[in-house]
């Protein structure tokens, strides 16, 4: 359903979509599609991006994280938000190119989240639930990077073995510097996420929000999951220098449980600090707590 | 007034014929003043690289022609005219500008889109104006041919692509190590290609190098060349593991590296990735090794359909270029045609100012008691219709210049306006 308040979202969208059609067609026809052109839309996509989100925040009352939506749009901005950092930082040659178009179709994906009928429990000035999201989001948009990253790793891999010399094969960096950046954003990710995880359960066992057996719960247990191939990533890489191919097939599987786990679960019942509710309940708990 | 060019090239002369016109760095400046002693009007350029040797000349009025030239080169070579003359071609005016063009945006070299040509005109040209054999002409005209060679380069793939096995195999090293520092190079066998690939990975920073061959000597003449280390054949294996880019090519009749070989390798490596090029014929490197993971394996075939795909590459641009050109060398004839016109505009601007400077004289005598302040303003009116007068005609007849036909005009005004003072510079 959309409605009014969401057409900023809409042009993000737009924005975004503008951004992956040119950072795609600058590969193929670099004098027709120009680069600038899919910069500045995602600069603006991200410009309206955080203004809706500021939009949501004040209707609401609370950070944007309300409802399995406004979560998913705050997920977005942090990975738009971390990834124009990391290229400020790092100059990443053409990673937008695999991020922009993940980052499109995810954001339609949200769309159809808009008007769901699970809403938060809790109110925000709750210091826990910053402490548990905030980490969260931004380490799992560090994997959804290193995830662009590794796709971007497999590309150039399968180019080089196959002998593929194409313009994409030229605008691509070495797989060397593609290994390195996968490795920074992971170990950037891994320790967010662990922090996230850690006050979670604190929150978990001090409000008892999840009921006697939390730890059934199916994004509990997923969101433990997702730990353990990140645990088990660095470890292969740390202790036994692992590199190459079977890093980034297992950086996609560790990202797919990542999306798996933040939108899977709730296909699978678990309300995880959300529940149905009237319009009329929903107003009521925002205000009173 | 004209230009023309001399010149032989790698296509219209072999070698023998070439080098005997050939200048060097020590004969060049002689020639180049020689010939200004001989047409002291004229400007001169001398082009004189391994593939070419051309002379640029411009004079007055076209009285150097081709012959002066061609017995200008015998002299100065002491060859007779006609051992060269049958391979030499020669252009005048826009035809001498657009092959300048064409040579500097390195359009006629036998590397098409090579960036060498561009510094060789530049130190011709540098050259020529060390010894001030150019003048107006010369001057703009190579000034403008350095320009279009940039414009082209920037404005097509030219040079793009990389055209040698050489470069070609280091620019996909370069895809899959961010840079070479730190890196261990293994060359196994002694080839002269192994040596130039080498060098290549040396100048990109590779640090580490480690030499292999049958002959051990062989070995340790290239290693110390690149202050590398030298191994005996047999230790092959042993390095395998350590080597990041192994460069092959023996001249053995069966293969040097092995699959089990590198599978170790690169079980001990834990996935950082290897490169291999084979270089070989017969080939040293079993090509299963390809199906190792983590593994690159290039052979000279590999590689040359690279660089042919390449060549072709720039050989379709050059349509795109020689656009570039033509448009140049219109521009560039125009702002000749307009050069042409301008000096005789300055003296006839003189001319003018000289009357109305003899009629203030003559007048004011006559006017013993006026005010300075007065007689500054009638200096001024007179000036002002002087310039006024002048405005228009020079607007318009440089305008026509441009179109071609500057010496018509210069011609037109002549005769309008009689003989000036001092108009024997009139033709320069």
């Amino acid at each position: 359903m959309i409605t009014l308040p969401h057409i900023p979202f809409i042009i993000t969208i737009v924005l975004y979509s503008i951004s992956s059609i040119w950072s795609i067609g600058y590969i193929a026809k670099p004098f027709v599609f120009n680069k600038k052109v899919a910069t500045w839309s995602m600069m603006m996509g991200f410009f309206v991006h955080s203004g809706f989100l500021v939009f949501l925040g004040l209707e609401s009352g609370n950070i944007p994280i309300t409802n399995v939506y406004e979560s998913f749009v705050s997920l977005l901005w942090c990975i738009l938000f971390v990834y124009i950092n990391l290229d400020y930082l790092y100059k990443l040659p053409s990673l937008d190119t695999f991020l922009m178009p993940v980052v499109t179709m995810l954001s339609i994906w949200a769309l159809t989240f808009d008007g769901g009928d699970l809403f938060i429990t809790i109110s925000i000035p709750n210091f826990w639930l910053i402490a548990h999201i905030i980490p969260i989001f931004v380490g799992y948009a560090a994997f959804t990077i290193s995830f662009s990253l590794s796709i971007m790793y497999l590309t150039q891999q399968r180019q080089l073995k196959h002998k593929l010399f194409g313009s994409l094969f030229n605008k691509l960096p070495s797989l060397e510097g593609i290994d390195k950046l996968m490795w920074k954003t992971i170990s950037f990710g891994f320790p967010l996420l662990t922090l996230g995880l850690v006050f979670g359960a604190f929150w978990v066992r001090t409000q008892n929000i999840l009921g006697e057996q939390w730890y059934l719960d199916y994004k509990v247990v997923l969101g433990l999951a997702t730990w353990l191939i990140y645990a088990a990533l660095l470890h292969m890489r740390l202790v036994s220098s692992f590199h190459g191919t079977k890093i980034a097939c297992l950086t996609i599987a560790g990202f797919c449980l990542v999306f798996f786990t933040f939108i899977g679960t709730f296909f699978m019942g678990s309300k995880h600090a959300f529940q149905k509710m009237s319009e009329q309940t929903r107003k009521e708990i925002l205000n009173i707590q | 007034m004209s230009i023309l060019v001399v010149g032989l090239n790698h296509k219209s002369a072999p070698v023998e014929v070439r080098e005997k016109l050939a200048f060097n760095a020590n004969n060049i400046s002689a020639a180049l003043s020689l010939f200004l002693h001989k047409y002291q009007t004229a400007e001169t350029v001398i082009l004189s690289t391994c593939n070419r040797v051309e002379m640029y000349v411009s004079s007055l009025e076209g009285t150097l022609t081709v012959e002066d030239i061609l017995s200008f080169l015998a002299d100065f070579h002491k060859v007779a005219v006609d051992e060269f003359s049958p391979y030499m071609y020669h252009y005048k005016d826009d035809r001498t500008v657009n092959h300048l063009f064409f040579v500097t945006a390195s359009l006629d070299s036998m590397v098409l889109g090579e960036s060498q040509i561009l510094s060789q005109v530049k130190e011709a040209y540098t050259t020529a104006s060390m010894e001030e054999s150019t003048g107006k002409v010369m001057n703009q005209l190579f000034q403008q041919a350095l320009n279009v060679a940039k414009i082209v380069h920037t404005q097509t793939s030219i040079g793009k692509r990389k055209v040698s096995i050489s470069s070609v195999a280091v620019e996909f090293a370069e895809k899959i190590f961010q840079n070479f520092t730190g890196k261990t190079v293994l060359v196994v066998g002694a080839g002269e290609m192994c040596e130039l690939l080498l060098k290549h990975l040396y100048e990109e920073g590779a640090r580490t190098i480690v030499v292999a061959n049958r002959t051990f000597e062989r070995a340790q003449e290239i290693a110390n060349a690149f202050q590398g280390q030298a191994i005996k054949y047999e230790l092959l294996g042993e390095y395998l593991a350590n080597a990041d880019i192994i460069i092959s090519s023996t001249s053995a009749p069966h293969y040097v590296i092995h699959v089990d070989q590198v599978k170790e390798a690169i079980r001990h490596r834990r996935g950082n990735p290897m490169f291999l090029i084979d270089i070989a014929v017969p080939r040293d490197i079993e090509p299963e090794v390809a199906n190792i993971d983590n593994v690159y394996l290039y052979n000279i075939d590999d590689l040359q359909s690279v660089v042919s795909q390449n060549i072709d590459e720039r050989t379709r641009e050059v349509e795109k270029c020689r656009i570039i050109v033509d448009k140049e060398v219109e521009h560039f004839m125009a702002r000749l045609e307009e050069m042409k016109i301008e000096p005789a505009i300055t003296l006839l601007r003189n001319h003018f100012h000289a009357i109305g400077k003899e009629e203030l004289e003559r007048l004011k005598p006559k006017l013993k008691n006026i005010p300075n302040d007065d007689w500054e303003q009638v200096v001024y009116a007179v000036e002002r219709t002087i310039n006024k007068l002048l405005h228009h005609p020079a607007k318009v007849a440089k305008q026509e210049a441009k179109n071609g036909g500057g010496y018509r005009y210069v011609e037109i005004i002549k005769k309008l306006f009689g003989t000036f003072h001092h108009t024997d510079h009139l033709q320069h």
